[in-house]
C-alpha cells in the first residue's frame, strides 16, 4: 500500500487503453492492469498456427473515433488501416452482390439485380448518412442527467434536435419513425433484392440476440453510416487488430501510464461506499483514488465489487442487463488461397453468407429456443488477401463470425457443440468454395464460452451487453447510471457496457476519462 | 358514429352511411343462427373513453357493462391458473405456482396503472405535428414535455423501457411462473403481427391497465346485449341529436373538386353532397379505393401504401348445446364467466407467431375465449351457450392456398386446440362461424383483416399515424377527415379517434375553413 495511483484501470481492452492514455495525458498517475499476457482484450492478433497470425476477436476497424486517432497520434505509433473495397461481397444461393465504398459503383452493380433498387440506393445511403451525421456528436457525449439536466445538457440535446430538424420536417419525421422499426420493415420500404436487404440486415444484427423481424433492429444500421465509417471506411488493421492495441498502449505509456500484464484483478476494494483500490489474484493490493473498470457491468458489479456496497435495487437492474451472447468465431489457417467460383474467382477479403431476410430470421428462431442455428449466417474475413504478411507466402488466414450461437444452450453444452459448430462452418464454406476443407491446416473454434474465458466477456457478449434501444443512452447499463459513474464513489465504468456501447469505437473510454477528470476535485479530496 | 354524434350535438346536419345492414362495423351483435346472438367480431369492451360515455350519455341509451374480471388459463398438465379481480383471490391463485410472483403481482399492477394513467390523456389529444414550427404544434410539444416531467425519474425509465422491450423480457424481470407470464404477455400481442419476444410489446401490456383507472365508469367487461349495444347506444345518441343514419348504403367514391371533398357517390350511382366528409374506413380504403390517385400527392400515397395493415387474427363463434367443461376445472363455474386464455407458455405463443412469420396460420394458436351467455342469458336459448374465440395468429396473406380454401382446416385446427382442454367440444357444437382475416375484410371492410385498421407499432402511432405529417385527422384533401382507428390513437373499441376527429372538424368550422 506504499504507492497510491490516481487511477487504476481494470482491464486493458481498447477502451481501457484509451481511458488510460487520456488520463495519463492529463497528468494523472495511471496504472492499467491486464489479466492476459498482452493488452487489447478482444482487439487482438494471436498466432493460429506457426506462422499464421489472426485477429481472433474483432476483425475490422471502422468506428474508431477520429478524435482519438488524432489526439493519440495513432498512425505514428504503428496504426495502418487497409480499407476494404468492396466493403463486402454478399453471397446467396448461386448469386452474389458487391457493396463498394463508392455509392455509384454499387449502384452500377445493383442495376443488374433491380433497377428500382439501383434508383433507391443513393437516396437510402444519403438518408442514413444524414441521420448518422446528425447523431454523431451523441457518440462522444455523456448521456444527460435525466433527473436534473444542466442547461448545457439541455442545449446539447436541443442542438441535436435542431440538427435533425434542419434536414427538413419530412426527413425529421422519417428519422423519428425509423428507430423502433424492424430492419426488415425498413429495408422492405427501400429495396426488393433479397441479398442486398440481407447484407444490410447483417450489419444491423451482428452481435445482437434479435432477428431481422424484431422491432428496433433498424436503428442498428445507423452506426454503419457514421462519419468515421464514411471517412476511412471499414478497414483491416495492418498486422491484425493487435496492432491497434499496441499503438494505444504505446500512447498510454508515452504519456506516463504504467501498464502491467498478467495482473489479474480479483477484487475492487472499497470502504464506506468509496473505492480504495484493487486486489490481484495473488493477493497483492494496490491503492488507487479512482478505479475505472473496463470489465463489463456484470463482471464489475457482480464479481469485482463487494455486493454490500450496492443497493439491492441496483443489483436487480444489473442482473437484468441483457447480455446473452450469440456470436461464435471460427478461425482457419489455409494452405493456399481457396477458389471462389461465385462472383469473381479470387476470394474476396470480406464476404458474408446471408441469402435472405428469412434465412436470417430462421437462424434467429433456433437461438430463441436455445439452439445453435441450423443454418447460421457467416461474416467471413480473409485478411491475407490485403495483408499477406499475416501468413507464410501463398497461405491464408480466414476468420469467421458465426451467428446465432447462443451462450445458453437449452438443452446441450458447448463442450459438445463446439466441434459440431466448427464442422458446420466448414460445411457452409465448402459449399461456397469447393475444396476448402482440404486446405485447412488449423482450425480454432471460439464458442461464446471461450470468448468469455479468453477475453473475459461475460456470457460471451461481444458488446458487453445487448445494444437494443432499452439498453441504450440513458438506460445503459442501468437506468440512472449511464454517466460512467457508479453507486460506489470513485468507481467508474469505461468499457462497452457504458454508452455508446460496443464496437471498436474507443468512445466509452474517451468519455469516461473526461468524466473522471471532471470529478477530479471530489476524487482527490 | 362517435364523430357523427358529436357533430350532430354541435348542431351540424349529419348523415352516416353504412354499407352493411347493421351498424357498428366490427362492434356488432348478430343472430347468425336462430336464437344465438353472436358478438361477431370484437368481444369485450375495454377502452371506451369515459368522456364519450359521458358526453353522449350512453348509459341512458342502453349501454351497460357487465364487468369481466377474471382470467382462466387451463394448462396442458391439468393444472390451471385462475386469476380473479380481487387481490386476495389473485394472490391465492398465483401463490400455488410461486409465492414470489404472487407478491409481485399487485405491485406490477399498480405500476402499470400509474403509467397508464399518464398515457390516458394522450388518447384524446390531437397529436402535434412534430418538427412543425406552427405555434399550436410547438405549444402541444411543450405541454407534452411538461406532462413528461410529472413522472418521477424511475417512472420515466420504466416508461422508456416498456416502449422498447418485449413483453416476455419485461415480465421475466418480475415473474418466474411461465403460465402467469404467458397469460399476461398475451395482452401485449393481441391484434399485432408480433410475438411476445418482439421488442415494443411490453408497452401494450400497459394499455391493458387503462380500463382499470377510468373510475366511475368501470369499462372492462362484456356489454349487455353484446358489443352491438355499444354501436346501438351511440346510434341512439346520434339520432337524439338529429343525425341521419342510413344502412345498406355502400359508398363507392369520395367526390373531389379542386382539391376539396364535395360529397360521395354510392354503389347505386346516387350522389350525396356535403361540406365535410369524415371517413371511418381505414386509411388504405379511404385513400386508395375511394379516391383517385391523381387527387393526392405522390409522397402521401407512398406513405399510405406502406402503412402496415396485415391482419393477424381470426375469430370463431360457436353455438353450444351446453356449457363447455374444461378438464382442468370441470363444470359451469365462475371460470367460464371471465376471459379464458389458451396459451400456456411464452414459448407456445412465440411458436404460434413463428408459423405466422412465414405465412401460415398457427399450428397451435393462442386463443382468447369467452362464454358471454354465462353472464348474459339473453344471448342464447335457455341452457344453451355461445362461445366467442379470438384466434391468433392467422395472417391475412397465406403462403400456401387461399383463405376460402383453407378456412375449414383453420377451423379444425382451432377446435383441435380447444379440445386439448375441452375434450367434449365437438359433441356440443351446434353451429360454428369461422372468420379468417380475409372474411373480416370481405364482411366488414377491414383492409387486410386488421382489427386495428393498421398495426399498432411505434412507427405508425401518435404523430406518425397513419403517415408522418397527417396525424391530425385532416388529409391532403380539404374537407376530408379520418375518424377511424387508422388515425391516432388507433384501434380498440375506444371511440377516441371519432371524438378527436369531431373536435378538429368543429375547430376548422369555427375558423371558417369549411
Amino acid at each position: 500500500m506504499a504507492d497510491t495511483y490516481d487511477v487504476i484501470v481494470v482491464g486493458g481492452g481498447h477502451n481501457g487503453l484509451v481511458a488510460a492514455a487520456y488520463l495519463a495525458r492529463a497528468r494523472r498517475r495511471v496504472l492499467l492492469l491486464e489479466r492476459r499476457p498482452a493488452v487489447g482484450g478482444a482487439v487482438a492478433t494471436e498466432e493460429l498456427a506457426p506462422g499464421f497470425q489472426a485477429s481472433t476477436g474483432a476483425d475490422v476497424c471502422g468506428l474508431l473515433r477520429p478524435e482519438i486517432v488524432d489526439d493519440l497520434n495513432l498512425p505514428d505509433r504503428g496504426l495502418r488501416l487497409l480499407a476494404l473495397d468492396p466493403e463486402v461481397t454478399a453471397v446467396g444461393d448461386h448469386t452474389s452482390l458487391r457493396i463498394w465504398r463508392d455509392v455509384w459503383r454499387t449502384q452500377a452493380e445493383l442495376i443488374t439485380k433491380s433497377s428500382r433498387d439501383a434508383e433507391a440506393y443513393p437516396r437510402f445511403t444519403a438518408f442514413l448518412r444524414d441521420f448518422a451525421t446528425a447523431l454523431d456528436p451523441l457518440v462522444t457525449m455523456t448521456p444527460p442527467n435525466v433527473a436534473a439536466p444542466t442547461l448545457g445538457e439541455q442545449m446539447g440535446l436541443l442542438r441535436r434536435a435542431l440538427a435533425v430538424r434542419r434536414l427538413g420536417k419530412d426527413t425529421m419525421q422519417q428519422m423519428l419513425r425509423m428507430p423502433p422499426m424492424s430492419v426488415r420493415d425498413f429495408l422492405n420500404e427501400w429495396f426488393e433484392t433479397d441479398l442486398l436487404k440481407a447484407s444490410f440486415a447483417v450489419d444491423a444484427l451482428v452481435g445482437t440476440f434479435q432477428g431481422p423481424f424484431s422491432p428496433g433492429t433498424a436503428f442498428g444500421l445507423v452506426p454503419h453510416f457514421l462519419p468515421a465509417v464514411q471517412g476511412g471506411g471499414w478497414s483491416f488493421v495492418k498486422g491484425g487488430m493487435g496492432t491497434l492495441a499496441s499503438a494505444l498502449a504505446l500512447a498510454a505509456r508515452e504519456a506516463g501510464a504504467t501498464i502491467r500484464t498478467d495482473a489479474d484483478v480479483r477484487r475492487i476494494t472499497s470502504t464506506d461506499g468509496r473505492v480504495t483500490g484493487v486486489e490481484l489474484s495473488d493477493g497483492e493490493r494496490i491503492a488507487g483514488r479512482a478505479v475505472a473498470s473496463n470489465a463489463d457491468p456484470k463482471r464489475t458489479f457482480l464479481h469485482l465489487i463487494d455486493p454490500e456496497e450496492l443497493d439491492p435495487e441496483f443489483l436487480v437492474h444489473v442482473r437484468n442487463f441483457e447480455m446473452n451472447g450469440v456470436v461464435a468465431k471460427v478461425n482457419f489457417a489455409l494452405d493456399r488461397a481457396p477458389g471462389f467460383p461465385g462472383a469473381s474467382d479470387a476470394v474476396p477479403a470480406h464476404f458474408r453468407i446471408c441469402p435472405s431476410l428469412e434465412y436470417l430470421e430462421r437462424a434467429y428462431d433456433d437461438a430463441k429456443y436455445g439452439s445453435v442455428s441450423v443454418a447460421p449466417f457467416l461474416d467471413v474475413f480473409v485478411p491475407t488477401v490485403i495483408d499477406p504478411d499475416l501468413a507464410p507466402t501463398g497461405k491464408h488466414v480466414v476468420s469467421t463470425l458465426v451467428q446465432y450461437a447462443p451462450y445458453d444452450l437449452r438443452p446441450g453444452n458447448w463442450e459438445a457443440e463446439g466441434d459440431r459448430l466448427g464442422d458446420k462452418v466448414v460445411g457452409l464454406l465448402e459449399e461456397q468454395m469447393p475444396g476448402f476443407e482440404k486446405l485447412v491446416v488449423a482450425r480454432q473454434v471460439l464458442t461464446p464460452r471461450e470468448l468469455e474465458s479468453r477475453f473475459g466477456l461475460t456470457e460471451g457478449h461481444i458488446y458487453h451487453g445487448e445494444m437494443t434501444l432499452d439498453q441504450s443512452l440513458v438506460l445503459r447499463p442501468v437506468p440512472g447510471w449511464s454517466r460512467y459513474r457508479t453507486p460506489v464513489e470513485g468507481l467508474y465504468l469505461c468499457g462497452s457496457g457504458a454508452h455508446p456501447g460496443g464496437g471498436v469505437t474507443g468512445a466509452p473510454g474517451y468519455n469516461a476519462a473526461r468524466e473522471i477528470l471532471a470529478d477530479w476535485n471530489r476524487i482527490s479530496s | 358514429m362517435v364523430t357523427a354524434a358529436y357533430l350532430a350535438r354541435a348542431g351540424k346536419r349529419v348523415l352516416v352511411l353504412e354499407r352493411r345492414h347493421v351498424l357498428g362495423g366490427a362492434a356488432v351483435t348478430e343472430e347468425v343462427f336462430p336464437g344465438f346472438k353472436f358478438t361477431v367480431c370484437s368481444y369485450v369492451c375495454s377502452l371506451l373513453r369515459p368522456q364519450v360515455i359521458r358526453d353522449l350519455d350512453l348509459p341512458y341509451h342502453g349501454f351497460e357493462v357487465i364487468p369481466q374480471e377474471s382470467t382462466f388459463q387451463p394448462l396442458p398438465d391439468g393444472r390451471y391458473l385462475f386469476r380473479r379481480g380481487n387481490e386476495a383471490d389473485a394472490f391465492q391463485a398465483i401463490a400455488k405456482f410461486s409465492r414470489r410472483d404472487a407478491e409481485a403481482y399487485p405491485r406490477f399492477g399498480r405500476l402499470m396503472a400509474r403509467l397508464a394513467k399518464f398515457i390516458a390523456p394522450t388518447l384524446t389529444m390531437t397529436p402535434p405535428d412534430v418538427g412543425s414550427l406552427n405555434p399550436a404544434d410547438l405549444r402541444k410539444l411543450y405541454a407534452l414535455n411538461r406532462q413528461v416531467k410529472t413522472l418521477t425519474e424511475e417512472e420515466l425509465y420504466t416508461f422508456a423501457r416498456l416502449m422498447t422491450m418485449s413483453a416476455a423480457d419485461y415480465l421475466d424481470e418480475w415473474f418466474e411462473t411461465d403460465a402467469l407470464k404467458a397469460g399476461m404477455c398475451s395482452s401485449g400481442i393481441i391484434g399485432t403481427l408480433l410475438g411476445p419476444r418482439s421488442p415494443g410489446t411490453a408497452y401494450v401490456l400497459m394499455h391493458h391497465y387503462m380500463g382499470e383507472i377510468d373510475g366511475a365508469y368501470r369499462s372492462w367487461g362484456y356489454v349487455r346485449g353484446g358489443m352491438g349495444m355499444v354501436s346501438e347506444s351511440i346510434a341512439r345518441a346520434g339520432r337524439s341529436f338529429g343525425a341521419d343514419i342510413r344502412v345498406n348504403a355502400d359508398v363507392r367514391r369520395i367526390l373531389v373538386k379542386d382539391g376539396r371533398a364535395v360529397g360521395v357517390e354510392l354503389a347505386t350511382g346516387e350522389r350525396i353532397e356535403a361540406k365535410v366528409i369524415a371517413s371511418g374506413a381505414d386509411p388504405k380504403r379511404t385513400f386508395l379505393k375511394f379516391l383517385e390517385r391523381s387527387d393526392l400527392p405522390a409522397d402521401f400515397i407512398r406513405g399510405i401504401e406502406r402503412f402496415k395493415i396485415e391482419g393477424s387474427s381470426g375469430k370463431a363463434n360457436f353455438a353450444l348445446k351446453e356449457a363447455p367443461s374444461f378438464s382442468a376445472l370441470p363444470g359451469n363455474g365462475p371460470q367460464l364467466q371471465g376471459a379464458i386464455s389458451i396459451g400456456p407458455t411464452v414459448d407456445y405463443i412465440e411458436k404460434a407467431y413463428d408459423d405466422a412469420k412465414y405465412g401460415d396460420f398457427s399450428h397451435r394458436p393462442f386463443i382468447d375465449m369467452c362464454v358471454p351467455s354465462t353472464v348474459d342469458p339473453t344471448l342464447a336459448p335457455p341452457g344453451k351457450h355461445i362461445m366467442s374465440c379470438f384466434i391468433q395468429y392467422a395472417p391475412y396473406t397465406l403462403r400456401k392456398g387461399t383463405w376460402p380454401e383453407r378456412r375449414e382446416d383453420f377451423a379444425e385446427t382451432v377446435i383441435d386446440t380447444i379440445e386439448e382442454y375441452v375434450p367434449h367440444l365437438r359433441d356440443i357444437i351446434l353451429h360454428r362461424q369461422v372468420l379468417s382475416p380475409w372474411d373480416l375484410e370481405q364482411m366488414i371492410g377491414l383492409t387486410g383483416g386488421n382489427i386495428f385498421h393498421g398495426e399498432l407499432t411505434p412507427d405508425q402511432l401518435f404523430f406518425l399515424r397513419p403517415t408522418p405529417g397527417w396525424a391530425q385527422y385532416r388529409t391532403p384533401i380539404k374537407g376530408l377527415y379520418l375518424c377511424g382507428s387508422g388515425a391516432h390513437p388507433g384501434g380498440g373499441v375506444m371511440g377516441a379517434p371519432g371524438l378527436n376527429a369531431a373536435r378538429e372538424i368543429l375547430r376548422d368550422w369555427a375558423l371558417l375553413r369549411v
